[in-house]
């Protein structure tokens, strides 16, 4: 009981902090969701049940966007992973210059998003744009109309965001790498383990208590991250297929004024994320120790 | 004894990591570019770096013509609270987590985020009315708070996932050598800790450094703007002084690479457990 | 046990100090909240307004010592959604500027102020029509410039003589759209701009006959005018191929800036920037459709200030009282002089200042033969209706028969789900 206390205690300033500037906020959200507030209920808004949800439902775009925020999530957070753990791990050794190598690496992560989308935006216009250019001078291919059509359009958001993202997976699996005794690892070279073996059976399962939270906080930023799509796309362009969820929520909120409607979608995407989130941490074990 | 990687490898591995820095670098490149074009101007035909007509006079605009310095110093403030808190709150609560099975412990989990699950776009609002009502409104305290907020679930995860990696043993053997518990803590597994207290610094500094939509619902006051909301005065609703706003977002980058320069050494070169066994 | 509590004590303790510590800075953080008795004036003007709004601000503090006033700025959609969330958090600015457009949703949330009855008469008499901003009977905005519209603007060191019917803009564009190193890339156009985005295709489908919307606010887009119009765009790009395949804003206004367009169509926000980098830069109406022999109608709109709603007492008297100062006659002229703007005011108009310009003038000839901007909410959900349909007619996907009958449906439904 003692223990439980000195636990509490300490625990307990983060978790006050998260609470108060939380929780009203979300039953705010709730509340708006079972109600009819919108331009013309501005006020005088009242609560009128699940009208809210049933529309959200009813239209067919939620699901074809759904399912394009599912492909949008999981394509990037597998590349920012692979590509950030694949990197962090060739700084782990010991190359002269990896420190300017890794510094500058980072540069996505800290230079505003604002620009660079739009610059990767530019770099993709079909004849001015560098990717068209190394493309045909380097690999002799041919241009794509990147931003004319919206699978390659998506394709164009997914790279800048692929660009913008795995400097965070690299900081993360770097530090992680840093929890693994170097013993473990030269007692598998004795026992004759290959690099592969080392990698599989070593690295990726001890770097695992600090990818958890990256990955699972990664697909919910993913998730409801609009803002790349929105700048790459110029706003869902072309013909506004290039969507996902929260982009809706956006849309119908400043655009229609339709925040009951917003309320509800929003619970809608929190739901989905928290029975994703909930299956993904209890999966791989991600609330326990490992040693 | 380590075994030292064959020549081909090393030159493999360098021509990969210096494929990526080449895809990292070049679109900065080309930031840099517009900064240095007069006329803003977004897009061009020319690959050019440095462009013929480049002049240094967004720069001087930058920093003279308008609050960047004020903004920068607003931003710093607001960051590095956001960073102590952070990094204080987190790693106490972290540490919670991982050595104390308490009740609610799994729940408290999946709670911490459970908060980054919400479109913020719909929070604003009620955020606002709360910081209103607290007088916290248009305060640095206000920002600062909610950034804190916003930062915590992931850094007491990650806090919480790098204790979970270091042995309890040494905390045993600590008390046993007459350590507090808090001692045990502060000396002891701190220390091993310290990349992830390097992940925790670096993330609550970006949440505080680089946000816009919050600051722009708690901030009125333009002598209290931060970096994000002073480079949105460049923009306007249909052109852009991309000359300023590229000029003012590379050297926003420039703490944040500073930072983590100056934190990478702990990052990747802190105490590795074997040393520190027996 | 009793050992354990006094460890448990202690622990706590030396934690909390901890974390107290750095909750110091907070407690000195809490500050900088600007006095109560500010006149705050919200507003999307561009950074060269903006100077000019801060001059007139505080000339407007020397003669009324006991006030102070200030102004924030926001880029125009921002400012539309900070005002909602302002407002229904119990604040707000005294006065808002913006485009005319915002009245409509505004006024339906309540949020700004019939303000009729509170200024004087012949103070609005001086106020041409459109500079004044009715809804439902009632004025929600006055307006301190109208215009904003779109212009054709050319190159002179590359056309002389900028054409008037579109067939003429069809062949000059023709010869102008040249492959000059013949590497198979169009290096100059004759004529690119923002295509794509409908605001700059609305004075094309006013050309030939259509509009967005009827007096009644319902969207009017599945007619023969509006297929006529769509399809004019198709040929611009597939038949005569004298647009380039991607044309946002930014790409149209650095080809225009690099000298490798020849024309465009743009507004006058841009001209500050042409001008200033030395641009030799004509003005003319945007074309007359040759199949109809109408001129292209752009939208005009006026700009100009709202007051909040809750306003009372002393303080809303103060605040009529500055606008009528910002929206009078030397401050309009304030405004033309360094931002070439319409005035909305009669006397202001009959200014040399405005008479002697010859881009006014072009501004004003372009302004009368455009059509006024709707202020209903309506109209936001028939841009969105309409901006994918126009989109998949530029891009083959859709015929305009489709698309006209498409964006027809969707609008309804979406007004339809605004005005639940």
């Amino acid at each position: 009981m003692k223990r439980q206390t000195i636990a509490y205690s300490f625990a307990l300033p983060a978790f006050i902090v998260l609470g108060l500037v939380v929780i009203f906020p979300f039953f705010y959200n709730v509340v708006l969701s079972l109600s009819n507030m919108s331009m013309r209920h501005f006020w005088d808004w009242k609560i009128t049940g699940l009208d809210r949800y049933v529309e959200v439902f009813k239209e067919g775009i939620f699901y074809t966007t759904l399912l394009k925020t599912f492909a949008w999530t999981f394509i990037n957070v597998f590349f920012h992973v692979v590509i950030g753990v694949s990197l962090a791990l060739l700084l782990n050794r010991p190359l002269p210059g990896r420190a300017i190598i890794r510094t500058l690496l980072v540069l996505p992560w800290a230079v505003p998003q604002y620009i660079t989308a739009l610059t990767w935006r530019g770099m993709f216009h079909f004849e001015y744009g560098a990717v068209n250019l190394v493309l045909d001078k380097v690999f002799g291919v041919q241009g794509v109309a990147w931003l004319s059509q919206p699978l390659t359009t998506f394709g164009a958001c997914l790279i800048t965001n692929i660009w913008l993202g795995f400097p965070f997976m690299m900081i993360i699996a770097l530090g992680g790498l840093q929890s693994i005794p170097a013993e473990l690892y030269e007692a598998a070279v004795v026992d004759g383990a290959s690099r592969w073996q080392r990698l599989w059976k070593i690295t990726i399962p001890l770097l695992r208590p600090v990818l958890v939270p990256a990955i699972s906080l990664g697909i919910i930023w993913t998730f409801n991250n609009f803002n790349v799509i929105w700048l790459v796309s110029n706003g869902g362009k072309p013909a506004d297929q290039v969507h996902i969820l929260v982009s809706y929520v956006y849309r119908a909120v400043f655009n229609l004024y339709r925040f009951g409607y917003a309320a509800a979608l929003s619970m809608v995407i929190f739901g989905i994320l928290l029975l994703m989130s909930v299956r993904f941490i209890k999966s791989t074990k991600g609330t326990e120790a490992v040693y | 004894m380590k075994q030292k990687d064959p020549l081909w490898l090393t030159i493999v591995i360098y021509i990969v990591l210096l494929i990526f820095v080449a895809f990292s670098v070049y679109p900065v490149l080309r930031v840099v570019t517009i900064s240095l074009r007069p006329g803003d101007q977004l897009h061009s035909r020319s690959l050019a770096i440095i462009p013929e007509d480049a002049s240094l006079s967004s720069y001087k605009t930058l920093f003279t013509g308008t609050g960047y310095l004020q903004w920068m110093l607003n931003s710093a403030i607001v960051s590095i609270c956001v960073t102590l808190l952070g990094v204080g709150l987190a790693s106490t609560a972290g540490y919670a987590i991982s050595r104390f099975s308490f009740r609610g412990r799994g729940s408290a989990m999946i709670a911490l985020i459970t908060t980054q699950m919400f479109p913020v776009t719909m929070l604003l609002l009620p955020m606002f009315m709360m910081l209103r009502a607290l007088h916290l409104w248009n305060t640095f305290g206000g920002l600062i708070i909610i950034y804190s907020a916003t930062a915590l679930p992931f850094c007491v995860w990650t806090m919480k996932g790098y204790y979970d990696t270091i042995p309890f043993s040494l905390e045993e053997a600590a008390s046993i050598d007459g350590c507090s518990p808090f001692n045990a803590f502060r000396l002891v597994v701190l220390p091993l800790a310290l990349p992830a207290l390097v992940i925790t610094a670096l993330f609550s500094f970006m949440a505080a450094w680089s946000e816009y939509l919050v600051a722009a619902v708690v901030l009125n006051d333009k002598r209290l703007y931060t970096l994000p909301l002073g480079l949105k005065m460049f923009q306007s609703n249909f052109s852009t002084e991309w000359g300023l706003y590229a000029a003012g977002a590379l050297i926003v980058a420039v703490p944040v690479m500073v930072l983590f320069l100056s934190l990478s050494k702990w990052l990747v070169g802190g105490l590795t457990l074997g040393s520190v066994k027996g | 046990m009793h050992n354990d509590r006094l460890l448990l004590h202690g622990f706590t303790l030396e934690a909390y100090a901890m974390i107290r510590l750095l909750l110091i800075p907070l407690l000195f953080l809490s500050c900088g909240a600007p006095g109560e008795g500010d006149l705050v004036v919200w507003n999307n003007m561009r950074p060269e307004g903006r100077d000019v709004l801060d001059s007139l601000l505080v000339a407007y503090m020397e003669i009324h010592p006991d006030v102070t006033c200030s102004q924030v700025y926001y880029e125009t959609e921002e400012l539309r959604s900070n005002f909602q969330i302002a407002s229904l958090g119990g604040s707000g600015p005294d006065l808002i500027y913006g485009p005319s457009d915002q009245v409509g949703p505004f006024s339906e949330m309540k949020l700004i102020a019939p303000i009729e009855d509170l200024l004087p008469k012949d103070f609005l008499n001086g106020f041409v029509d459109a500079g004044l901003v009715w809804r439902h009977g009632h004025l929600y905005q006055v307006s301190d410039r109208v215009g904003n519209h779109l212009h054709l603007l050319y190159n002179r060191k590359i056309i002389t003589q900028p054409p008037e019917t579109t067939d003429e803009m069809i062949e000059l564009a023709k010869e102008l759209t040249i492959d000059e190193d013949g590497d198979g890339r169009i290096d100059s156009y004759g004529l690119a701009w923002n295509f794509e985005e409908p605001y700059f295709f609305v004075p094309f489908l006013g050309g030939f006959g259509g509009w967005v919307m009827d007096d009644e606010a319902h969207p009017t887009l599945n007619n023969q005018e509006t297929i006529n119009a769509f399809q004019f765009m198709k040929d611009l790009k597939f038949t005569h191929k004298i647009l380039p395949p991607e044309s946002d804003y930014d790409t149209a206004d650095a080809l225009f800036k690099e000298g490798r367009t020849a024309m465009i169509i743009n507004g006058p926000w841009s001209w500050a920037e042409y001008l200033d980098m030395g641009m030799d830069m004509g003005l003319a109406l945007i074309p007359q459709v040759s199949e109809t022999g109408k001129w292209a109608v752009p939208m005009v709109s006026p700009q100009g200030y709202s007051l909040n709603v809750n306003l009372e007492g002393a303080r809303r008297q103060q605040t009529i009282d500055l606008l009528q100062y910002l929206t009078s006659d030397e401050a309009q002229l304030a405004f033309t002089r360094v931002m070439k703007t319409i005035p909305s005011r009669v006397r202001a108009l009959q200014d040399s200042l405005v008479t002697k310009d010859d881009m006014l003038r072009i501004s004003m000839k372009q302004a009368q033969v455009g059509k006024p901007m709707p202020v209903d909410p309506e109209l936001r959900a028939i841009w969105d209706a309409l901006r994918p349909n126009y989109q998949s007619v530029l891009n083959g996907t859709k015929s305009p028969e489709e698309a006209a009958e498409d964006a027809q449906r969707e609008a309804e439904k979406m007004i339809k789900a605004m005005n639940q």
